[in-house]
């Protein structure tokens, strides 16, 4: 395995992850101030990547075993730390996902972004995020992936708080970095706690089973919940999920790169990496499946009541990884890659859809489009319905065979608990998507000239640029899921993967969901698009219920309250006593005493020095005296 | 041909007076010029012992101690003008203290 690798392919990678950073570099150094180039040599980048990640894809289509090639980046005492690749199709896979999408926002970005002011900055850091991400896809061991897990962080902490002189702006930029840092540090945790016990953090060596022999069941468990949590945070997974809909403050094409292929991907990412250590501790499964669970039936309850398309799709967005989660913790790793893989599309669909109705309607709010006229961008709404449908799982569209696969993996593996739960899930899915797609399609209120408020006059190139996106993307969606055959054969035999399950036909099942998804289309239209409809949901009915959603469970509070008591009332005010008293203290009173002896000491010897020489003189003299003769 | 003790004899009596000075005189100059004497005093004593041994290694260490002698006494003088340029004084003790020593000279003593 240790081989060392053809030419073509240490080519292809070099190309596919060098060149992002490259552009990164000279984009911050050279030509920030020039938009134009800037943007030109960040797409560049990203589309030679992206054709270099797409050959090593097709080059390595069927290959037996996964290819790891490592160098030694530096030694740690005894322990040589490496910087290497390894290609499987895992990584192959989320490789190319992650080039396409970041190729596509980039071009779709030429149209939201012209004329902004920090133009080339914002290329700049594209081109860091897309680097971070794709060099994190292929990292060979532990280290590598933590050191661009944490530039992927980085990355999207400058894209959040890209427009950072609107101060919910900053304040969305910091929440992301702090509560994903959360998770980070038990994740980190995690890692020590494997490199003390294993002194090897390969990918390759945690997911052999055979590590179970060399660690305790306390430790494997306590190790793989500790990896977990930085996927929590990660992935806007319970209890860390709030900061993932604040993130919407950025730009809209960072919000469709960040919830579809790149951040929150990176935390499922990272579990269906390590799927095969994941697996050697059932409880950590079973916590897996429960968090999935929980935060895709939280964050659906959060998106029933918003009325502002970005926060719903945040959701949605919290909500799907919670699906894969749920299809990775029953032991479904090629259902959870699958829908990890299509919903990158959807999403990204989606969010740059909603992206272009507020570029031009100047408005995050559902009902205000409507009222201006949503109706009439045709080619946005077709797009935006597939992207939609997508999400619901509705056929032929590539969310329906993902989705499916992660129910029927459900159906068979895990307790009827979590399908019914995975039920409910996919009938709030598509209550809430629809009711947002109705409402978007309510005929104007307002005449058409109205629509001039806040209207950007953008050129036809960038409107261009826009569409081809959204068309190519809506493309995607519509194919991708009758790849489902090839992407599951093509999977299984990744690292770390277990054989391919028996396919199970269950005939119920699709039956069952899309009668659950139709109800719920039903009932959206029911409520917000009939002749005499009555414009409130369900849960408007109940004030208290509404309230709780749209307050997000009150998690904000409850962590607005811990920060108030624990972390200011607490460890702030220990700290502060500590630095005030302990530490000023204790400085001031040595410099104090120094100083008071001092003033003894000169006092002792000020004055009279003749006098002074005389004793010195007489003392050595009898000292000289005494040795002579004594 | 001069005893070796009374060449020492000579050396201890000019050390003496050279500290006697050092220690009365309330001017630096005066001072600086005991010190000197005493120098000499060490360098008169290193000859005699040369002559009396035979050996010629005293006299370069004469020779040693007058150049250093020189550069010293320049570098104090010009310190002690210095001195001077700012306070008007020679004296050793600075004025504060000069004062405290009067009363306490008034008082008691």
């Amino acid at each position: 395995m240790m081989s060392s690798p053809p030419i073509e392919v240490v080519l292809l990678l070099a190309v596919a992850l060098g060149l992002p950073l490259t552009a990164f570099g000279v984009i911050m150094t050279l030509t920030r101030s020039q938009p134009r180039v800037s943007a030109i040599i960040s797409l560049g980048a990203i589309a030679v990547a992206f054709g270099a990640s797409l050959s090593l894809l097709i080059a390595h289509w069927g290959m037996p075993t996964p290819l790891v090639y490592e160098i030694t980046w530096l030694v740690a005492g005894e322990l040589p730390i490496p910087l290497g690749v390894l290609l499987d199709p895992t990584s192959l896979l989320m490789l190319t996902v992650v080039a396409a999408i970041s190729l596509l926002v980039q071009i779709y970005s030429l149209g939201y972004m012209a004329g902004d002011p920090g133009f080339g900055r914002y290329y700049g850091c594209m081109s860091l995020f897309a680097w971070a991400m794709l060099t994190l896809t292929v990292s060979s061991s532990l280290i590598q992936l933590y050191i661009f897990w944490e530039l992927v962080g980085l990355a999207s902490y400058l894209l959040i708080g890209f427009w950072f002189e609107k101060w919910t702006a900053s304040e969305a930029g910091k929440k992301a970095f702090v509560m994903t840092r959360l998770g980070d540090t038990a994740f980190l945790l995690g890692l020590i706690l494997l490199w003390l016990n294993l002194g090897d953090l390969s990918i390759a060596g945690l997911n052999d089973p055979q590590v179970a022999d060399r660690l305790s069941p306390g430790q494997l468990t306590l190790a793989a919940v500790l990896i977990f949590g930085g996927i929590i945070g990660k992935s806007a997974q319970f209890p860390l999920l709030t900061w993932l809909p604040d993130a919407m403050e950025g730009p809209t094409p960072v919000s469709a790169l960040l919830h579809s292929a790149t951040m929150v991907a990176a935390g499922v990412y990272l579990f269906a990496r390590l799927f095969g250590f994941f697996s050697l501790s059932p409880a950590v499964m079973t916590l897996c499946l429960a968090v999935g669970t929980l935060s895709m039936l939280l964050a659906a309850s959060m998106a029933l009541v918003s009325r502002d398309i970005k926060q719903v799709w945040a959701y949605s967005t919290i909500s799907q990884l919670g699906y894969m989660l749920m299809g990775l913790g029953a032991g479904g790793f090629t259902a959870g890659v699958f829908h990890l893989t299509t919903h990158a599309g959807f999403k990204a669909l989606l969010f740059l859809c909603a992206g272009v109705l507020i570029h031009h309607f100047d408005t995050n709010d559902i009902f205000r489009m409507s009222q201006r006229g949503s109706r009439r961008q045709r080619l946005t709404l077709v797009c935006l319905v597939i992207g939609a449908a997508a999400l619901s799982g509705l056929p032929p569209l590539s969310g329906f065979f993902s989705k499916e696969m992660i129910l029927a993996h459900l159906a068979v593996h895990a307790h009827p608990f979590w399908l019914a739960a995975g039920l409910l899930g996919s009938f709030l899915t598509a209550y809430y998507t629809f009711r947002l797609i109705f409402v978007l399609l309510r005929p104007a209120a307002e005449t058409p000239s109205d629509d001039a408020e806040g209207h950007h006059h953008s050129e036809p190139f960038g409107e261009l640029c826009m569409a081809a996106v959204l068309v190519t993307l809506a493309g995607l969606t519509v194919v991708l899921g009758f790849g489902q055959g090839a992407l599951t054969h093509f999977l299984s035999a990744a690292a770390g993967a277990p054989p391919p399950a028996p396919a199970h036909h269950l005939g119920w099942l699709p039956v069952v969901v899309l009668t659950l998804t139709g109800a719920a289309i039903v009932a959206a239209w029911w409520e917000f698009a009939r002749q005499k409809r009555s414009e409130t949901g369900w849960v408007d009915r109940f004030p208290t219920l509404a309230t709780l959603f749209a307050r997000r469970w009150y998690l904000d509070d409850l962590y607005r309250w811990l920060l108030d008591r624990v972390v200011y009332g607490g460890f702030s005010r220990a700290f502060t006593w500590n630095d005030q008293r302990v530490i000023d203290g204790g400085l001031d009173g040595l410099g104090q005493t120094v100083i008071d002896w001092g003033a003894i000491s000169a006092r002792l010897n000020r004055s009279q020095i003749q006098f002074r020489l005389m004793v010195l003189f007489a003392v050595v003299a009898v000292l000289v005296l005494y040795l002579a003769f004594a | 041909m001069v005893p070796f003790s009374h060449s020492l004899l000579v050396a201890a009596l000019l050390f003496g007076m050279g500290l006697f000075c050092l220690l009365t005189r309330r001017n630096l100059i005066m001072m600086l010029l005991g010190i000197e004497v005493m120098l000499n005093a060490g360098a008169l004593a290193f000859v005699a012992a040369s002559l009396h041994w035979q050996q010629m290694d005293g006299q370069a260490m004469v020779l040693f101690i007058l150049t250093v002698a020189a550069t010293e006494v320049s570098v104090g003088l010009a310190l002690i003008v210095a001195l001077y340029r700012r306070t008007g004084s020679v004296d050793p003790d600075p004025p504060a203290d000069r004062q405290l020593a009067a009363q306490a000279g008034e008082g008691g003593v």
